[in-house]
């Protein structure tokens, strides 16, 4: 083992310990979720976790190596590097002694065992979960297959991004080709399956719920939230239709336990607000209402008590002391004093200052929007990328020229439109359009605002 | 390890509340440091994602929270003017007080809605920066699968806010009576500049050019530098604002 010096210690111990935390809360989870073929992976899996021992001991018990935080993945032996076919998933870690923990509810793809963490989420804590998470290990073969045997957590795996599924179940399918190592195939298969005929029926709601789009749904939306997780749809899905995208995000996530308290953390939307107001207006006001009648009254499916209290809590603040700023202590003193000296000022002067701010807090509103658009298309564009860069790997080495119109998200148009450019790919020679790292810096000045 | 400086700088003069809640962008810049000399290749991968996961749910939940607040104060705001509106004032002068408390708050608040979009980008752009980094030394290829879910989060997906934030811009434009008149630098500008929401976000936009200043590692991946037309006046702003900013 490598031998670390003292402040690099403290990094590791830092982290060690909240790991440590956060599979003591999983166990737990994972002695609840009974389910079993969680466990009948891990026996192939701890015997060979040799290397993870070192840091992670607490796995030396039967305790599912999902908790290690390992990443697995799983290496398809046919293609150099393939992200397709790449599978990881590692485990999420919440602070949870600290903070309320991410409740998440198991995913809908896996309709029969999120059926079983259904019964047993409602009243239990569950804490973070999984990060299923997508990336290309270098050809660094003895640590790949300690790690393959480390990948197999089937339910967390499986939990992943709408937009994912799909692709997941594919990379499943691939990936169990070439492992010989894994115990349990046929759970792996049955899983498989599951994924894909589920995958198909959810993926078409998950890309409407995931367009953007500002249609302004009548009825109140349930979304659940849970960091870094994916996805699931669950009870949600009836509820979610084609509305703003970010307020339907379904929920999901990686059963595992945790001592305090904790409730999903769900993502409110204006118009799952507005049906609150309602409620709470039809029970007598933000002071009689309870929690109880509000959820009663509200009839959302997947809403907790937990979700309406807090929510509540929160109203009635702001009810009774209108516009609680983040001030700290220094400031409320500045925001006092400035009220008396303001009102010596004329109404105009103030008046003007306050257009002055909004002018400044527009424009930082404007160019964070550009410049987060501006974020989503380097990626896209890096995606495709790769993705060409894949295609010409796999399809051999005859094939040097890439095709001659492919729709890019380019960077060199406005940001603002997504007009799709016919750019070459990488190894095209002599266009007249030079490939992307060569024509980004002189074009980008166009690009700039 | 100027994206570093620009975010102590601007996590030091950001909201009290918030100054937790940002990306641990030095103690994760050590551990690349710490990754690349190790041996132990995949271990080592485990643990930066599993601390990355970490800070996204952080940001997650510190997101939602807000978010939820915002959605909250934003209802209440509309129903705040509709009720002045609607009521008898007892006097003009008493009307215009409240409507002049509510200006001054429903601008507070735009401002602040857009500090959590400020917030959610500053976050972003570091961790792609310390993604990058870590493939940078590691020779790994984490970055770009590991950007791909990291756009999905919750803090990422910040159309509801910047709706709001829209929204809020209309309702202020219902309120404030006339057109505006040539914009000049009273007193009165000056010292509200200093105040809390103003001083942040005029802090933030102008971090938010420096963060961008051409770096010395610009590729495909880089955000082109951002050029405000009134750099000037903004950064004037700051010079002249009683409470110093560094």
């Amino acid at each position: 083992m490598t031998t670390f010096s003292v402040k690099q210690m403290r990094l590791l111990t830092m982290y060690k310990g909240s790991l440590v935390t956060m599979e003591a809360q999983s166990a737990l989870s994972f002695q609840r979720s009974g389910a079993p073929r969680q466990f009948s992976n891990h026996g192939a899996a701890s015997a060979r976790s040799s290397t993870l021992e070192d840091i992670y001991p607490k796995f030396t018990n039967p305790q599912p190596s999902f908790t290690s935080g390992a990443v697995g993945h799983i290496f398809s032996s046919s293609s150099g590097m393939s992200s397709d076919f790449h599978y990881s998933s590692v485990i999420s870690h919440s602070n949870i002694s600290e903070k309320a923990p991410f409740v998440s509810q198991s995913s809908g793809i896996l309709q029969s065992t999120s059926s079983q963490y259904m019964k047993e989420t409602n009243n239990s804590s569950w804490c973070t979960d999984s990060l299923p998470d997508f990336f290309d290990y270098p050809q660094n073969a003895p640590i790949q297959s300690s790690n393959l045997e480390h990948s197999i957590m089937p339910s967390e795996d499986l939990l992943d991004y709408p937009q994912n599924t799909v692709i997941q179940s594919s990379s499943l399918e691939h990936s169990i080709l070439p492992s010989e190592d894994f115990g349990k195939q046929s759970d792996w298969q049955e899983w498989t399956d599951q994924l894909i005929n589920e995958g198909d029926a959810l993926t078409p709601d998950w890309n409407d719920i995931l367009i953007d789009t500002n249609i302004v749904d009548p009825e109140p939306k349930m979304a659940y939230h849970v960091g870094g997780s994916s996805t699931n749809s669950m009870q949600a899905q009836p509820l979610i239709s084609q509305s703003s995208g970010e307020a339907c995000l379904p929920l999901t996530a990686t059963p595992c336990a945790s001592g305090s308290q904790s409730k999903p953390r769900m993502r409110w939307t204006p118009e799952l607000h507005e049906a609150f107001v309602e409620a709470v207006n039809k029970l007598g006001g933000s002071e009689k209402a309870t929690p109880k009648g509000v959820l009663k009254q509200m009839k959302v499916e997947g809403l907790t008590i937990y979700h309406v209290k807090s929510h509540l809590q929160k109203y009635r603040t702001a009810r009774y002391r209108p516009e609680p700023s983040l001030e700290g202590p220094l400031e409320k003193k500045t925001s006092v004093e400035d009220l008396s000296s303001l009102e010596l000022k004329t109404g105009l002067e103030i008046t003007e200052a306050l257009r002055l701010q909004m002018e400044v807090q527009k424009r930082l509103h404007e160019q964070l929007e550009i410049q987060r658009n501006l974020q989503l298309r380097i990626e896209e564009q890096g995606r495709y990328l790769q993705m060409m860069f894949e295609k010409q790997c796999n399809s051999g080495t005859d094939k040097l020229t890439a095709p001659s119109s492919t729709e890019l998200p380019s960077l060199q148009a406005n940001p603002n439109e997504p007009g799709p450019d016919p750019v070459v790919g990488p190894f095209d020679e002599g266009t007249s359009k030079s490939g992307p790292d060569v024509s980004q810096p002189a074009k980008r000045a166009k690009v700039n605002k | 390890m100027k994206f570093g400086k620009r975010l102590k700088q601007h996590v030091e003069e950001t909201l009290p509340g918030w100054r937790d809640m940002y990306l641990n962008y030095k103690d994760l810049k050590k551990l690349v440091r710490l990754i690349s000399s190790s041996l132990e290749y995949g271990k080592s991968e485990a643990e930066f994602v599993y601390l990355l996961n970490n800070e996204i749910d952080k940001f997650n939940m510190f997101f939602m929270e807000q978010e939820e607040d915002f959605i909250i104060r934003h209802k209440e705001l509309q129903q705040r003017i509709k009720r002045v509106n609607e009521s008898e004032p007892s006097s003009q002068e008493e009307y215009e007080e409240e409507m002049s408390r509510i200006r001054k708050d429903i601008v507070d608040f735009h401002g602040e809605m857009v500090l959590l979009v400020n917030y959610s980008n500053i976050n972003y752009t570091g961790m792609a920066k310390i993604l990058k980094k870590y493939d940078k030394r590691t020779g790994g290829l984490l970055r770009l699968a590991f950007i791909q879910k990291v756009l999905e989060q919750p803090f990422f997906t910040t159309e509801l806010v910047s709706k709001l934030v829209k929204e809020c811009e209309t309702t202020i434009d219902e309120l404030f009576p006339t057109a505006m008149v040539a914009v000049e630098l009273k007193d009165a500008t000056i010292t509200m500049v200093g105040e809390g929401i103003f001083r942040n976000t005029v802090a933030a936009l102008m971090t938010m050019k420096e963060i961008r200043n051409g770096s010395s590692t610009q590729s495909h991946f880089s955000l082109p530098a951002l050029s405000l037309p009134d750099t000037e006046l903004i950064r004037s702003f700051q010079l002249n604002s009683p409470i110093p900013s560094i």
